[in-house]
């Protein structure tokens, strides 16, 4: 490639962030003093000087187009001097000065179809990850169950009724990218069947130590096939994490039989009240059932709507688990109990029950 | 006597050529491996340029299978044509 | 061109409900993007058929950097031949994901231009996602990114774009100013995210306040978390207006306090600071009464990762509490002790909490020169296998310690 390095600028990182704040933040930037949520979506931050700004969070979806950002770049332009912020779960947030622009800007939001809300006791925008529109080793599709899981559960977006927050987390296959486990509820890809070989291409395609070499778990090793170098994959061992496809395409894992989702509840991340935790094994395995995936959105709304009725006050997913303990958690979500929900990694005596503490 | 980075490249470079695609190299691995063999002459830091020259001259690159490798240019086996 | 859209009866199922529908993105830059039609035909068919068709491409990227670019080739190119390269960048977002209208509309001119004008706002780590380009048009939107000054973030075995909570900008809780510190970490190690040296992966996260926004506790090599020594401000007044407005002080705040060192009388609220483990419960109920001390700071922690390969960890303490000022000096000092001895002892693909496990909390913390402190345990151990390294003999001065 005819690159001139010499003249090449690198290493010269991202922009200042100074050069993108509005100026109402620069002006009190670290003199906020408390801030309300005046109703769903929209929450004003008052500073010590008195000045007030007003925040609008709207769901991105995640997955947009360059059309959709010039829009929000118009509506920035509209109602807030040009600036706009993004939040660390796809949501966009307009920052206003003025109090009479909130409702003609909610109103282009949904005429424009995105809804607003995501603030306080509600479900914001689901964290998630790339699935069948980009990565290799995708158990399931990622933004189209998450578009169904939200789709149905949208009222919780757009309203504050819930006993505390609950944020929900794709990933679609157990690299979790998104960092998954440590949410209210996470739904997670699962692959169940080793890679299948293609012992034909496999030494014109990959090369076989660097193969064997890519299994975390040393499942892999070099084998005649058919007269022809390929490997073979001890099954027992594999753990389905689908490093040797990213090594060599001659391995894929991915298989509409065996491929779907599971279902876990109960972590968090937050230090309020409880310490975080993680997501726990709720549901092992629901088949993948494109395009509206209804046993998923069944399955995430009866466990909202159990815990949406039954919690306390502030208490979340977890926090609700651990007060009326597992056993019941699985006898009010009907929920079979089977062999996969008990731990068999390292230190698995450790999930064992090991007291009489015990309700029935 | 210390060597220069020119040299520190240069053996770097033969180190990945003779791994061919037998073994992957990560950036540690030469650095570990000049210190082997140059002893004090070398540091981390002399490493590090060697890295840097190395690659911005095109004759090895980064590679990405579950992790970091240095490597001499080659077509990979999930490209299409 | 609109006539070129692949028939998708599938997809189109998921034109319709409330949430914003990803397919209609994906249609609207189709109207002008042929990689767009491609990624529509090659999407529908892995709907009809529950399978992904991608490759992983782990050679490609932009000369002289290591990581920020993920190759991808379509498995079924001689069908979808415009997405047969499909090739993301990663772009280091601005601290806090704040933009201005101009910046976003240039990144989107250069992205009409170089690529399939599908994008992430944002990704996991917090990087603008270009998604989908092909190999030649990686040079060229590196160097048209250039020229507005945005960079390309992390990928591979490097320092992954940091990023933080909006922090000090726009939360009163804010203990520490994280979207600086962000910037300026990301500027120092400019060299370890653009060239993997490591053995794998390595994440700062800063989140504000112990809400953790950033859920940095979950998913950061190391997690900075703010946090305060002395005092909760309270403003009793305010903290009478809530009783007055109908808050139940006694169960919403005093009984879900979890160190119970809470008391309301009816009129004045008494915590006993030395006992509050800085939760935050209290505050997030109250936020016009009750606000973290002024002597603040933040926690540092260590560790956290997704299960792959020994299973998730969450990040434990390392440093209960530090003052966060610049230039940072210490923290600087010990991510430097830690990666030296990561990089030298780690083995490929193993994380630095991963690292600590198997060569043991007590060993690493005496290679970056840290005394251990309760506070780095939930509690002591309960196994009685303590490997001592050394032991006395007859004779031995007892003052004096084997060399190891
Ligand atoms: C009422 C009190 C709270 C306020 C005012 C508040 C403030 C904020 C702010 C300003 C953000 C945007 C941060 C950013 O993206 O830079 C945010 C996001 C977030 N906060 Fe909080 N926080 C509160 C309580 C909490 C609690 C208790 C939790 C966890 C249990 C939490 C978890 C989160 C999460 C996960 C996000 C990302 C949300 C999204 O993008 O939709 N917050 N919060
Ligand atoms: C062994 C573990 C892992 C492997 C093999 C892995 C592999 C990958 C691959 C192949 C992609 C590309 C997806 C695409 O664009 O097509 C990706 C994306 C990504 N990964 Fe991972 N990953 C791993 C763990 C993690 C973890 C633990 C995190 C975060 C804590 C993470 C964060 C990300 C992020 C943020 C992306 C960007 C794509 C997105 O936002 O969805 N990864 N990873
Ligand atoms: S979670 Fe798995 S399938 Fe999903 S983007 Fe990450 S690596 Fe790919
Ligand atoms: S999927 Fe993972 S565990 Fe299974 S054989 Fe491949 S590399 Fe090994
Ligand atoms: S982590 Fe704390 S300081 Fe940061 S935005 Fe969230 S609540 Fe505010
Ligand atoms: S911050 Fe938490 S622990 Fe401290 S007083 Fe408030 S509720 Fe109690």
């Amino acid at each position: 490639m005819a690159v001139d390095m010499s003249k090449r600028r690198t290493d010269y990182g991202p922009p200042h962030y100074e050069r993108f704040l509005p100026p109402i933040i620069k002006e009190n930037y670290g003199k906020w003093k408390y801030h309300e949520i005046l109703k769903p979506g929209v929450m004003v931050h008052v500073s010590e000087s008195g000045a007030e700004l007003y925040t609008v969070r709207s769901a991105s979806g995640r997955l947009i187009s360059i059309d959709k950002i010039r829009i929000y770049c118009d509506l920035a332009d509209k109602y807030c001097g040009g600036y706009i912020r993004f939040t660390s779960r796809h949501n966009v947030e307009f920052l206003l000065t003025k109090k009479e622009n909130i409702d003609p800007l909610i109103k282009d939001l949904k005429a424009l179809g995105h809804p607003v809300g995501g603030i306080g006791n509600s479900i914001t925008s689901i964290v998630h990850t790339q699935g069948w529109v980009h990565c290799h080793s995708a158990a399931t599709d990622a933004s189209g169950i998450v578009k169904c899981v939200m789709d149905d559960l949208i009222e919780y977006f757009e309203n504050m009724k819930l006993p505390g927050k609950l944020r929900i987390a794709l990933a679609c296959c157990l690299n979790m990218c998104g960092a998954v486990h440590c949410s209210d509820i996470a739904i997670l890809g699962v692959h169940r069947r080793p890679p299948r070989i293609d012992h034909a291409n496999l030494k014109n395609v990959c090369e076989i130590p660097n193969v064997s070499a890519s299994c975390p778990t040393a499942a892999i090793r070099p084998a005649t096939v058919n007269g022809k170098p390929s490997v073979e994959v001890i099954e027992e061992r594999c753990m389905f994490c689908a490093n040797c496809y990213t090594v060599c395409p001659a391995m894929p894992l991915n298989d509409p039989l065996n491929d779907g989702v599971s279902i876990w509840v109960g972590g968090k991340v937050s230090n309020a009240r409880s310490e975080p935790m993680f997501s726990k094994l709720a549901i092992p395995f629901i088949p993948n059932n494109p395009p509206r995936w209804p046993e998923v959105t069944g399955a995430i709304r009866n466990i909202v709507e159990l815990w949406a009725k039954n919690a306390r006050k502030y208490e979340r997913m977890g926090e609700w688990i651990n007060r009326i303990g597992w056993p019941k958690f699985f006898r009010m979500t009907g929920i079979e109990f089977r062999k996969e929900h008990i731990d068999d990694f390292k230190h698995a005596g450790l999930t064992f029950k090991r007291s009489t503490h015990l309700t029935f | 006597m210390a060597k220069s980075v020119e040299e520190i490249a240069e053996a770097m470079f033969n180190l990945v050529k003779e791994a061919g695609s037998q073994k992957k190299l990560k950036p540690m691995d030469l650095t570990k491996s000049m210190i082997q063999m140059f002893g004090d002459e070398v540091d981390k830091k002399i490493c590090k340029e060697a890295i840097k020259q190395l690659i911005n001259s095109g004759r090895c690159v980064y590679t990405y299978f579950g992790g970091s490798f240095i490597e001499l240019p080659h077509r990979e086996g999930a490209a299409n044509d | 061109m609109a006539d070129n859209l692949p028939e998708t009866p599938l997809l189109n199922e998921l034109e319709k409900g409330a949430w914003p529908s990803f397919v209609k993105e994906i249609k609207m830059a189709a109207k002008r993007s042929p990689m767009c039609q491609d990624l529509l035909g090659q999407l529908e068919q892995s709907y009809r058929e529950k399978i992904g068709y991608w490759k992983h491409g782990g050679i490609v990227g932009v000369m002289g950097y290591g990581g920020g670019v993920i190759g991808r080739y379509s498995a079924l190119p001689d069908k979808y031949p415009k997405v047969s390269h499909f090739h993301t960048m990663r772009i280091n977002q601005p601290a806090g994901w704040y933009y201005t209208s101009k910046a976003l509309r240039d990144i989107c001119d250069i992205w009409e231009k170089r690529g399939s004008g599908l994008t992430n706002m944002h990704g996991s780590t917090g990087d603008i996602i270009l998604l989908g380009t092909t190999t030649d048009q990686l040079e060229p939107t590196f160097e048209d990114l250039s020229k507005i000054d945005f960079d390309i973030g992390g990928s591979g075995s490097d320092l992954r774009t940091p990023s933080c909570c909006c922090g000090m900008s726009r939360c009163e809780w804010a203990c520490y100013d994280t979207m600086a510190l962000t910037y300026d970490l990301t500027m120092h190690y400019q060299d370890e995210l653009h060239r993997p040296a490591f053995p794998y992966k390595f994440k700062f996260k800063m989140s504000g306040c112990p809400n953790d926004c950033v859920a940095s506790i979950a998913r950061a090599d190391m997690s900075i978390i703010g946090t305060w020594r002395d005092d909760i401000q309270v403003d009793q007044d305010a903290v009478r207006e809530y009783a007055d407005k109908g808050l139940d002080i006694t169960s919403d705040v005093v009984n879900n306090c979890p160190s119970k060192c809470m008391d309301w009388d009816g009129k004045e609220l008494h915590i006993d600071n030395s006992f509050c483990v800085r939760c935050m419960h209290c505050i997030n109920v109250m936020p016009k009464a009750l606000r973290p001390g002024k002597d603040r700071g933040a926690t540092i922690l260590i560790g956290s990762k997704a299960p792959i390969i020994e299973g998730a960890f969450l990040s434990s303490v390392l440093f209960p509490f530090i003052k966060i000022e610049p230039p940072y000096s210490k923290i600087k000092d010990t991510v430097d002790k830690m990666w030296d001895v990561w990089c030298e002892e780690g083995k490929n693909r193993e994380r630095i909490g991963e690292f600590i496990q198997r060569v043991g909390l007590g060993n690493f913390l005496e290679a970056i020169e840290i005394d251990p402190v309760p506070e780095m345990v939930a509690h002591p151990r309960e196994n009685p296998y303590v490997f001592y390294e050394e032991y006395f003999e007859e004779g031995d001065d007892d003052e004096e310690e084997e060399e190891s």
